[in-house]
């Protein structure tokens, strides 16, 4: 049975073509979804390893896992002295101290460009450097940078050049000794690296002080007898690591990020292919309908059901392997021309390609499967062939779907509204909500009849092709059903994101933006807001009020964490601190209002000590409690003036708050931030966010995750749409006759060809609309019953235009999908049409 | 769709053709399917075509009737010379001035009776003429059936169907392939017998290829065909004397 098999996939190479599209489709998106995240995950390791590879022991700030440093992007810094101490140290032969901070060069006529590079402090250990001087030579003497690679090509610039360099210490003059490389890219640092000479780093990215961001050390003997040394040396709020240690966390951090974006696409890409089984078992159940005299010979010459249902399943076999294998080929294919089309925009794909034995295998092994599985259902078909069949004369109109259906797909849809409504779990609203999706499944021919009933009246107007288009696509109910099914699925999952979607990210962006705050905040890094800057700033017109202050690096209960001081009562006017408990009336001399974070957050009341890596540590008195919010999660704790010099030595302000006048709309708004901005811009180091930043942050992060999905999601839809010109072109061909005979009555090609785009749109838009009309209930009913079930409080929100988007492309699939078909369909002679069988 | 400059020989005739040629094949494996044929069908009249397999009596009708066209020589419909046609130029030629009958009776199963009947006017754009219609349908007895599909009706009855709808919109010609192919004897008289009548009531032309000799004697005149030319005609036939001269061929 297998050779028959083998020779019927062969001889009708061209029927299977849709079915091995499809399968090539899946999985290739599969395995390129699997190669490209392999090899974002190993880059991100591996500049992991050559970043820090010989890095043996590491000193890092210890920010104990709190939330806020995430945010107040000012960690403690490594002071020279505990350096020295730590070069010092029995086995110690070398060390690198890691500073950066934002520079950019300015031009001839004085206008900043290379914006948000990052200026680094050079580090004279070759081992420990990461960074390789390519051409010229290292930056070594005060003047002197390196710039990288692409860097240099982006903004043309060469060795010898000579030309101002913004940095926190004002414009200086500087020369380009060296071009630089790092590992197989460019820069370590996403936006170029400007390599800065040990002489001129700390007054330049670091307002002469002597301090490191964070420092490593390399070592002959043991580093762990370092490691215990070293934590005896370094100030509280320091952590020291083995370079192991320190290499694991760096990979958990950029790693683990790569590897659930790579389950993230995957299962996007098993969906793929779950919509490509459809097709699959589309195409067979019409095969199995074309094949039934051959079928019935068979079955009356001898062959039992079981051989019959061997050989069908065989050919599934033997095209889900090759399907998936061409497809693994095309996945490679895929991400060559991805690789292809960043390298022609001057990109290169991270990791490069790589072959990996798991994604090649789990790509054939889950193609075949699928295939295997999808044509399970018409080999049973196949099997239950009657010898009778090989005598009938025409093809047998199929039946109508049977009541059954209807009923088991009224009680599904009636328990899933039912249990989205009524339930307290969400794990039964979900149960749910996949029961009404059933129901959808179940009552497809259903819905392909009432369709066709509705749509009727109006395309009968559009002549007789309209009307016949319509009688045609309701011939084979559950065809039609199947192959609208694959599409609903599509359209389901791209409505339901794009609603779902929408609804959660209005509900996030608002809480944000609920969450008081000053209207702008200027910050600087390693910087200071001076008195000029705050004048510059308060004679904008539109602002009302500057407010200059303090923020340090601190740490609290041996926790590294950040510290405000300065005019708190003109601070509390222009920002909105929420209080949990306490007041900030309160906040004397020996005082300290903390942040929540949590879990081990001190009480009102309570005595915790505070400390710097320069100063005194000080036993203060919890007064208040502020609520996590825009603005303390810049301040993080508040400290008296007085206590906090005690603290943190005489610290210059870094940071202001603005306030703008009550009145000014939106256009003026825009007016005032150019206004800002053009200050900022001439400092690099000065960076302004608008107060409501961080909402519009997380809105345009929703936004693309909502958007990437959707584009994957039409790689389904795309596969569905293949479905469609399959069953189009099969029915036609079933058709052949009929179609024939209405050329030689009198119907022009134009028209038939018109009638058959009909029927095909007819398809694409029942998919179309039964999945836009249940991805809509589906997400709306969540939302509902989330907010019943739930603290949340989300409003519904439908993105109407993508819905009428995902209308229009329905309705132009349908007429892609009917371009093959109606071509084929008027392509054929009359007369092969009539004289045939 | 204009009329050839040339005069011709056959302008008093509904259909016909010039020195027709068809053939398949190049060279040596040339097969020639029509090796010359001129002939004329006379207006009103009802002509059978015969011959043994192969000897290119369908493939003339087919020509003539602008489903195939020809590798050489003319084809007329009426003073048409439908070799000078586009493809859609001949098909709506077919929809307004052809009527067909075939073998498989070749309805669209979506369609009722009256709708498959009503199809190629349907398909112009023309209201049909009531009273032609109901005669039409009263002739060839389906006054009760017309609301039917064609599956509820039997393949007698569906062939009335196919008649019925070459005749309503009073072709200039209709074409006939094996109308009786598939039929009982009775049911094939019957539909001869339409067929004849039309002639003769109305004076539809009608060109009919059969190799049934029974059925060839309801024409007015047979035209024989063998390895693609016209060796013989038969005016006034009966089944018996077409019979003798089929036997002929087989000799």
């Amino acid at each position: 049975m297998f050779r028959l098999a083998l020779s019927s996939v062969r001889h009708s190479l061209g029927r299977y073509l849709a079915t091995l599209v499809a399968i090539i489709a899946g999985v290739g998106f599969f395995t390129a979804v699997s190669v490209v995240s392999d090899g974002v995950i190993d880059s991100l390791e591996g500049n992991v390893d050559d970043q820090y590879g010989n890095v043996d022991v590491a000193v890092v700030a210890d920010d104990g896992g709190s939330a806020t440093n995430d945010v107040a992007a000012n960690p403690l810094k490594v002071p020279q002295a505990t350096v020295d101490e730590l070069l010092d140290l029995d086995g110690v032969e070398a060390g690198a101290g890691v500073l950066t901070s934002p520079v950019a060069f300015a031009g001839d006529d004085g206008k900043p460009f290379a914006t948000g590079t990052t200026g680094r402090l050079w580090v004279e250990d070759d081992e420990l450097n990461p960074i390789d001087v390519t051409e010229g030579e290292a930056p070594l003497a005060p003047g002197q940078v390196a710039v990288d690679r692409g860097l240099a090509d982006d903004e043309d610039l060469a060795v010898g050049d000579e030309l101002p360099l913004l940095t926190l210490a004002g414009p200086q003059d500087v020369t380009i000794v060296g071009i630089t490389e790092f590992g197989d890219s460019d820069a370590v640092d996403p936006g170029g690296t400007i390599s800065i000479s040990p002489d001129d780093a700390f007054d330049w990215l670091s307002s002469g002080t002597r301090q490191y961001d964070s420092y490593y050390l390399r070592v002959s003997g043991s580093p762990d007898d370092v490691v215990s040394a070293g934590s005896d040396v370094v100030p509280a709020g320091f952590d020291v690591q083995s370079g192991d240690e320190f290499r694991d966390d760096q990979r958990a951090a950029t790693g683990g990020f790569a590897n659930n974006l790579k389950i993230g696409l995957q299962g996007f890409a098993v969906l793929a292919l779950l919509v490509g089984g459809f097709v699959i078992y589309n195409t067979f159940s019409v095969i199995v309908a074309q094949r039934l005299r051959e079928l019935a010979v068979l079955a009356a010459i001898g062959a039992t059901p079981k051989q019959l249902k061997r050989s069908l399943r065989a050919e599934g076999l033997v095209l889900g392997v090759l399907g998936s294998l061409l497809g693994v080929a095309a996945g490679y294919g895929l991400t060559l021309l991805l690789e292809a089309i960043l390298q022609a925009t001057g990109n290169s794909l991270p990791g490069g390609l790589s072959f990996s034995a798991t994604n090649i295998v789990s790509g054939v092994l889950l193609g075949t499967i699928i295939t295997l599985l999808s044509v399970m259902s018409p080999a049973r078909k196949a099997g239950r062939t009657e010898p009778m069949e090989a005598m009938r004369e025409a093809a047998v109109e199929p039946p109508r779907p049977r009541k059954v259906r209807a009923l088991l797909a009224v009680v599904l849809l009636g328990l899933g509204l039912a249990g989205m409504l009524t339930s307290g779990s969400l794990a039964v609203v979900g149960a749910s909500a996949v029961a009404v999706i059933a129901s959808v499944f179940v009552g497809a021919p259903y819905l392909a009849l009432i369709g066709a009933a509705v749509v009727r009246p109006l395309l009968q107007r559009r002549g007789i092709e309209g009307r016949l288009a319509v009688d045609n696509s309701v011939r084979n109910p559950r065809r039609t059903a199947t192959t609208a099914n694959a599409l609903l699925v599509g359209v389901f999952l791209v409505t339901f994101v794009a609603v779902a979607g929408a609804s959660l990210r209005d509900y996030v962006v608002d809480e944000v933006n609920d969450l008081q705050s000053a209207d702008f905040m200027i910050s600087t890094t390693g910087g200071v807001v001076d008195d000029d800057l705050v004048s510059q700033l308060d004679d904008v017109d539109g602002v009302e009020q500057v407010v200059a202050f303090q923020r340090q690096p601190v740490v609290i209960d041996g926790a590294a964490s950040t510290a405000s001081s300065g005019d708190l009562a003109a601070l509390r006017e222009v920002s909105g601190f929420d209080i949990d408990e306490g007041s900030l009336d309160d906040l004397a001399p020996g005082t300290i209002a903390v942040l929540d974070d949590g879990e081990g957050t001190p009480s009102v009341g309570d005595t915790v000590p505070v400390g710097s890596a320069e100063g005194e540590t000080v036993d203060l008195e919890v007064v208040a409690v502020l609520v996590q919010g825009q603005d303390t999660l810049q301040t993080g704790a508040l400290i008296a003036p007085e206590t906090f010099t005690e603290i943190v030595g005489d610290a210059p302000p870094t940071i202001a708050f603005l306030a703008l006048q009550d009145d000014v709309g939106d256009s003026r708004k825009d007016d005032i931030e150019d206004g800002i901005e053009a200050i900022t811009d001439q400092r690099p180091d000065l960076t302004a966010m608008s107060g409501n930043l961080l909402g519009e942050l997380i809105g345009t992060i929703m936004d693309f995750l909502i958007q990437a999905v959707t584009g994957l999601l039409l790689m389904s839809v795309v596969i569905a749409l293949i479905g469609i010109v399959n069953t189009m072109s099969l029915s036609i061909l079933e058709r052949r006759r009929e179609l024939g005979l209405l050329r030689i009555i009198g119907m022009t090609d134009k028209r038939v060809r018109r009638m058959v785009r009909l029927e095909s749109v007819l398809i694409s838009m029942l998919g179309t609309v039964s999945g836009l009309v249940l991805g809509l209930a589906v997400s709306l009913l969540m939302v509902i019953s989330i907010n019943l079930h739930s603290d949340l409080s989300l409003t519904p929100s439908v993105p109407v235009v993508q819905l009428v988007t995902i209308l229009v492309v329905g309705v132009v699939l349908g007429v892609l999908a009917a371009l093959l078909p109606a071509r084929r369909s008027t392509r054929m002679e009359v007369l092969d049409a009539v004289s045939a069988g | 769709m204009s009329a050839p400059s040339a005069p011709t020989p056959i302008r008093a005739a509904a259909a016909g053709a010039v020195e027709a040629r068809k053939t398949y094949g190049k060279g040596e494996a040339a097969v020639h399917a029509l090796a010359g044929v001129s002939v004329a069908f006379p207006a009103h009249e009802f002509t059978a075509i015969m011959g043994p397999s192969g000897s290119g009596k369908s493939t003339l009708m087919q020509c003539v009737a602008g489903l195939d066209r020809l590798t050489s020589g003319q084809a007329f419909i009426g003073d048409v010379d439908i070799s000078r046609l586009d493809k859609n130029q001949l098909t709506l030629l077919r929809r307004d001035r052809l009527g067909f009958i075939f073998q498989q009776y070749n309805l669209i199963p979506s369609l009722s009776a009256r709708e498959n009947i009503l199809l190629p006017l349907t398909l112009a754009g023309t209201d049909p003429d009531p009273a032609w219609f109901d005669q039409v349908v009263h002739t060839v007895g389906l006054g009760d059936r017309l609301k039917n599909l064609p599956s509820q009706l039997s393949g007698g009855q569906q062939q009335r169907v196919a008649v019925a709808r070459a005749l309503v919109p009073r072709p200039d010609i209709v074409f006939a392939d094996e109308p009786t192919g598939a039929l009982d004897s009775r049911t094939g008289i019957e539909i001869l017998g339409f067929m004849r009548r039309a002639v003769d009531d109305t004076g539809q032309t009608i060109v009919m290829v059969t190799h049934d000799p029974h059925a060839a004697s309801y024409a007015n005149r047979v035209l024989f065909l063998a390895d693609g030319q016209i060796v013989d005609t038969m005016e006034a036939p009966t089944a018996d004397r077409v019979l003798d001269r089929m036997k002929r061929f087989e000799g």
